[in-house]
């Protein structure tokens, strides 16, 4: 059983009288515990397919299913579920609330999961603290984001995609902030979480250098995806 | 212990970002729901003035000259200094009407100081013992006897009663000493400013000040219908057979102040309406914008995890402390000036009762419950609106 599968699906977004096709009947199955890369030009549709998968928008027509559940009869609350313990989201924009500190920025995903108030709060807080040490930013973790370089914000959002124990992990453009030596100690993160826990990696990247390290490669044209 | 991280925490971090514009709108709605304290607390107290002064009377019905309705009224319950008179028999005429149970009389004198008396402007009520059910049963309970000629009892709020703290003293009303034995129990009414003496005090001062009262002359009946009988065949009987009196039921006492005041009230009314449009279309307006400010936060919350429900918890959470705060803010302000002003209003500054804790609570209570609701009222459009984006395109708004 494939943990994600896609079939025929397609979003075409209707901008005044034309319909864009963003994702054009594209059928992909995701097995737990791939890493897989994709590719291509802006405005090919990588970002859209990605949030498909995550459920942040629904498809014009095909299905969508995680572990054989389809996400179209999930209903907006059985989505957030998803969403919120099953999806890690990294951004390709600044992601964090910038009322919030770093710790509270990790933490509020913690705050949507069922039954979150018998949660004890230290263990949470150890947790984030863990991951911001992984990331190389413990120290910031009282910090507000405007306190930080858009690179940390980054490694921040990342931090935060792994609070709530993930199976699948839906990056767009993850290292976009990132100077080289950063980016390869994320990717070395990436791998050791795909690796040592089993965390599912779909990375959206312009980037064919770093797709080039992962397993399982695709690229995204016009709205279909071809196998590299 | 380690605090945990809540919807709440993070609504009041909210609120804080933008402490000016949460100010104004605490001030729109503290200004909203104090006009709204200060107005009800206004109109319940003509009302409950009214309402005890009618009770308390005892009577069914008030039998004044014709044309002295809103003197007596002033006497009754906005505790002003009146007289005026109608001849004595008319109480035999009116005893004769069907249905009349039992009848009472009372003469109404205004004291002047250093003209005929020893003490400030009051009111002087000359009652009659043998009839009276309006004062005895005060005067039972305090004085355990009747009063002597020569012998007078004052109202609980008396000027010079409160200032003096009179008991036996001597004073000289209308050019006759008389002797203060007690003070009455407050009643509520009018009468609480006024002294009280025994009707057959009035030959002497006929005779000895110049009181322009004769022998034969009241001011006021009171009157008892028998059980059963129709309270407004009586009074259209007695207004129809005696041309000189006017009748005034006893739920329609204070009826020309509240129809004086009615303006006033409207004044009041519309205000409120003019100020909860304003606080509706502010609360709104800041809640639109706050709305599109967050966009992207609540899209990139949404993806998180977030439920609907948990957005519409973090907003209506920001919006019940706004409004709680508003409203506890306004409720405060509301009843000082209602305190306060009410020594510059003469309607206010001569009703004898405030209003009691009771309805004080009750006002705030109101005004809590008004204040919130128009703040939840105003945010629910642009919360509807937020909580039904797709998350994607939440997250792509700028």
């Amino acid at each position: 059983m494939s943990q994600i599968s896609l079939h025929n699906v397609t979003k075409t977004y209707q901008i005044g009288e034309d319909n864009l096709v963003a994702v054009q009947d594209i059928s992909l199955d995701i097995q737990s515990g791939d890493f897989i890369s994709i590719v291509g030009h802006s405005g090919s549709g990588k970002t859209t397919l990605l949030s498909l998968i995550g459920g942040i928008t629904t498809p014009t027509s095909g299905r969508i299913s995680f572990e054989d559940m389809d996400l179209s009869a999930m209903g907006s609350d059985g989505l957030s579920e998803y969403r919120c313990q099953k999806i890690g989201f990294m951004f390709q924009f600044a992601s964090l609330l910038p009322m919030l500190t770093v710790k509270e920025n990790l933490l509020l995903p913690t705050m949507f999961v069922p039954g979150s108030e018998r949660t004890d709060a230290a263990k949470l807080d150890d947790k984030a603290a863990e991951l911001l040490r992984s990331v190389g930013l413990l120290d910031k973790i009282n910090a507000f984001p405007c306190q930080l370089s858009g690179g940390q914000q980054r490694r921040v959002a990342i931090a935060r995609s792994f609070m709530n124990n993930p199976a699948l992990i839906l990056a767009d453009e993850p290292t976009g902030d990132l100077d080289e030596d950063t980016e390869q100690e994320m990717i070395n993160f990436f791998k050791s979480m795909n690796q040592t826990i089993g965390i599912t990696f779909v990375m959206v990247t312009h980037n064919t250098e770093l797709a080039s390290h992962t397993p399982r490669r695709l690229r995204m044209h016009q709205g279909s995806l071809q196998m590299l | 212990m380690t605090e945990r991280f809540t919807l709440s925490s993070l609504a009041i971090r909210n609120l804080r970002r933008r402490p000016l514009r949460t100010a104004i709108l605490v001030a729109a709605l503290t200004l909203m729901v104090a006009s709204l304290i200060f107005a009800l607390s206004f109109v319940m107290r003509v009302n409950a003035s009214i309402q005890l002064t009618s009770e308390r009377l005892g009577a069914d019905l008030l039998i004044v000259p014709t044309g002295a309705r809103g003197a007596a009224e002033d006497i009754l319950v906005e505790s002003h200094a009146r007289s005026f008179y109608m001849n004595k028999s008319i109480i035999e005429r009116v005893r004769k009407v069907a249905g009349i149970d039992k009848l009472s009389h009372q003469t109404y004198l205004v004291s002047l100081i250093g003209m005929c008396c020893s003490v400030p402007e009051s009111m002087v009520v000359a009652f009659n013992q043998e009839t009276d059910f309006v004062v005895k049963p005060w005067l039972k309970n305090k004085l355990g006897r009747n009063l002597k000629k020569g012998e007078a009892i004052v109202g609980e709020e008396s000027a010079f009663n409160i200032s003096l703290g009179l008991v036996e003293m001597e004073a000289q009303l209308f050019g006759n000493p008389f002797k203060m034995v007690g003070v009455l129990d407050k009643t509520g009414s009018g009468l609480d400013t006024a002294i009280f003496i025994s009707d057959d005090n009035i030959e002497d001062i006929i005779k000895n000040s110049d009181a322009k009262i004769k022998a034969d002359q009241i001011s006021v009946i009171f009157a008892k219908i028998k059980k059963g009988a129709d309270a407004y065949k009586v009074m259209s009987e007695i207004e129809n057979n005696i041309v000189e009196v006017d009748v005034v039921m006893r739920k329609d006492i204070g009826k020309s102040l509240l129809s004086a005041l009615s303006d006033i009230r409207k004044i009041f009314y519309f205000t409120m309406i003019l100020s909860t449009i304003l606080s509706l279309f502010l609360v709104w307006a800041i809640f639109t914008a706050i709305a599109n400010e967050r966009t992207r936060e609540v899209g990139i919350m949404r993806a998180l995890g977030a439920k609907e429900g948990h957005v519409v918890k973090l907003f209506l959470f920001e919006v019940l402390v706004l409004g709680v705060i508003g409203s506890i803010a306004g409720i405060i302000v509301g009843t000082s000036l209602s305190v306060l002003l009410a020594k510059n209003f003469s309607i206010l500054k001569n009703l004898p009762i405030d209003i009691g804790l009771l309805s004080r609570m009750l006002i705030a209570a109101a005004g809590l419950l008004f204040g919130t609701g128009i703040c939840v009222i105003g945010a629910l459009s642009p919360l509807n609106r937020l909580k039904k984006l797709e998350p994607l395109i939440a997250i792509k708004q700028e």
